[in-house]
């Protein structure tokens, strides 16, 4: 097991009377990619300000390995602004070019001189700014601004990244970008801890989620382990051709009725009136079943193997971003600010 | 060695910090110089090509009365330049992305300095326009006490400075700032200069104030330096309607060398430590 790298203990953070982050226990290990997801005002970036040291908690502590030492109280290490990088809120910069800004940001987090243009042109370029690389950042737009944000965060190439919606005003094609550099910097070993609302990005993205709310944390664990506490779970299920109108009722009824073991009877309404529906522009089949592992490879079989005839099945997914979606606003709705409601399956500490 | 290696890498932010500062703030300093320069043509040349303006008999008091206007544009420029140094941070949240890249402490030393270089630039091109009319007017060689001023105008100018920025270390926008420090350093030390020379005449020394330490400037360029530096102004006679009687009024004319630049030497450390004390406490 990866060694842990920043390990929150009972973190608290009181404004006036108004708790904004509540006891909070959080481990990352080494090379995790994490997200932190919440409602707004949950305390999502208050948790990110204190890693900072931008505010000071009232209790509790933040332990950090540094250089591969033993955790360290984060008060007591100076060397954190080289191995972390961060962009907090919507990032405001003095308004100066960014080639002047990202000079200097590289200079004062002491990256190598004789590399630090070719890493800002590098990174300019990636993230498509080289055309404004001698412009003041006042002309920039939102969405420029905030991948000047998440350029300056990783520029001095740091070992953790922590974002704070870094998707925030940024267009489709700039959000797939900003996946595909998080995903190369996890495979370089780097370790990135992520809030966000964007429920798909996190779950795309992330390994483990961290559900907030009240400034507690009620779940922390792999989208699959959350998804347990649900009591219906959601199967995506393409076909090869589209079914013929006129039999689709008489088959969906066959088919619930043979995997009516598995399917979840006595769904909530809220979510659909049936277990099986068929929808014909994804040309596919979705099923709500009672969320075990066993039932989808039961499942599966029985599409295959005995509806063969009916249709043929060229995809069988367990879509991730409406697991999440589900986990979220379940945990968010069942949470008070007095704590979270337990729920099973969920390692709350992560405590393993 | 390896020590000293560190000490040296750990300065290094503070140096590129001040370079930063220098090139954000060059449109306030082309606008500074160029004031000032005006200033100085204004108050150096231009009167002199009014007939009725005369010529000062000496060198010493052509300075002096050049360096009139010095005050002002110390005041005005360490107001524009250190007014948002701190509070510009929280309140365009700037801090978010600088403050977790360098120590705070190091940041408002580094943002400081290199405010600072450039108001003493200012000042320094207001001395040498004033120093240059002086030597076409009045040959050379330039009256050494013009030097002794330009010290005390630095030392005036980096007090200043401390002062505005401890006010932005707690104001919360800089516009304020702005107008609060410019409000207290233009009128408020000198109303409260007045009364406490009413009430206590020459028994109290107004040595709080950063305008009465600011006379140093101009009569430092006296030769001897003033003295009593305490002086009493009496008006006597007859007045509109008969009625008549005796008036008089004190004012301290400057503090002595030895105590004005002890006490601009103690608002210069105090209000930066100050400053820096509760920017590193403040959080954002």
């Amino acid at each position: 097991m990866t060694e842990t790298i920043i390990k929150l203990e009972n973190l608290t953070k009181k404004f006036g009377n108004f708790t904004a982050v509540n006891s909070v226990n959080l481990e990352v290990r080494r090379g995790e990619t994490i997200g932190l997801v919440g409602p707004n005002g949950a305390g999502k970036t208050t948790v990110i300000k204190m890693i900072a040291k931008i505010l000071r908690p009232n209790s509790g502590k933040i332990l950090i390995r540094t250089n591969h030492s033993d955790l360290q109280d984060l008060r007591n290490v100076s060397s954190t602004i080289s191995q972390i990088g961060f962009l907090i809120d919507i990032p405001n910069f003095y308004n100066m070019t960014a080639y002047q800004l990202l000079k200097y940001f590289g200079k004062i987090q002491r990256y190598p001189k004789d590399k630090l243009d070719n890493r800002i042109d590098e990174l300019l370029a990636f993230f498509k700014l080289s055309e404004w690389k001698f412009e003041r950042v006042r002309n920039f737009s939102k969405g420029m601004t905030q991948k000047l944000g998440i350029i300056q965060a990783i520029l001095h190439d740091p070992d953790i990244i922590i974002l704070d919606e870094p998707q925030t005003g940024l267009d489709p094609l700039a959000r797939i970008e900003i996946r595909k550099y998080l995903r190369e910097l996890q495979s370089l070993g780097k370790t990135i801890f992520i809030a966000s609302h964007m429920l798909y990005e996190i779950s795309e993205i992330c390994d483990k989620i961290a559900l907030i709310n009240y400034g507690k944390i009620i779940g922390f664990d792999t989208v699959e382990n959350l998804a347990l506490t649900l009591k219906t779970s959601e199967l995506n299920c393409l076909l090869l051709e589209p079914l013929d109108a006129e039999k689709i009722l008489p088959l969906l009824n066959r088919i619930d009725e043979r995997l009516s073991p598995f399917l979840d009877q006595n769904l909530d309404p809220k979510i659909s009136k049936i277990p099986i529906l068929y929808n014909p522009e994804h040309q596919g089949l979705k099923l709500y079943f009672n969320g075990k592992n066993e039932s989808k490879g039961e499942i599966l079989k029985i599409l295959v193997n005995e509806f063969e005839s009916d249709f043929t099945v060229i995809s069988f997914t367990q879509p991730k971003t409406s697991q999440l979606e589900r986990v979220y606003s379940q945990m968010v709705e069942d949470s008070t600010p007095e704590g979270p409601i337990k729920l099973k399956g969920v390692d709350i500490k992560n405590e393993k | 060695m390896r020590n000293e290696n560190d000490f040296f890498i750990g300065l290094t932010p503070i140096f590129h910090t001040i370079i930063f500062e220098m090139k954000k703030q060059r449109k306030k300093l082309y606008f500074f110089t160029m004031v000032s320069i005006l200033v100085a043509v204004l108050l150096s040349y231009i009167l002199q090509l009014f007939p009725d303006y005369l010529l000062a008999d000496t060198q010493a008091e052509f300075f002096s009365s050049g360096l009139s206007f010095i005050s002002f544009i110390t005041l005005f420029a360490a107001c524009l330049f250190f007014s948002g140094i701190i509070c510009s941070e929280f309140n365009k949240r700037t801090g978010f992305i600088v403050f977790p890249k360098i120590n705070k402490y190091k940041l408002i030393l580094g943002k400081y300095l290199g405010n600072l270089f450039l108001v003493i630039f200012i000042v320094t091109v207001y001395y040498i326009v004033l120093g240059l009319f002086g030597f076409f007017y009045y040959g050379g060689p330039i009256n050494i006490r013009i030097f002794y001023s330009y010290v005390f105008a630095v030392l005036y100018v980096i007090a200043l400075s401390s002062f505005v920025t401890l006010f932005s270390s707690f104001m919360k926008n800089v516009n304020i700032t702005i107008i609060i420090t410019l409000i207290i350093l233009l009128m408020g030390f000198n109303i409260a200069d007045q009364i406490v020379t009413l009430i206590y005449a020459d028994t109290f020394e107004p040595l709080y104030s950063l305008a009465y330490l600011g006379n140093l400037i101009t009569s430092v360029l006296e030769n001897p330096f003033p003295d009593p530096r305490y002086v009493e102004y009496s008006f006597g006679g007859i007045g509109p309607g008969g009625m008549g009687g005796h008036f008089s009024f004190g004012t301290w004319i400057t503090p002595s060398i030895f105590m004005g630049t002890t006490l601009l030497l103690v608002y210069i450390i105090g209000c930066f430590l100050l400053a820096a004390l509760l920017f590193k406490r403040r959080q954002l």
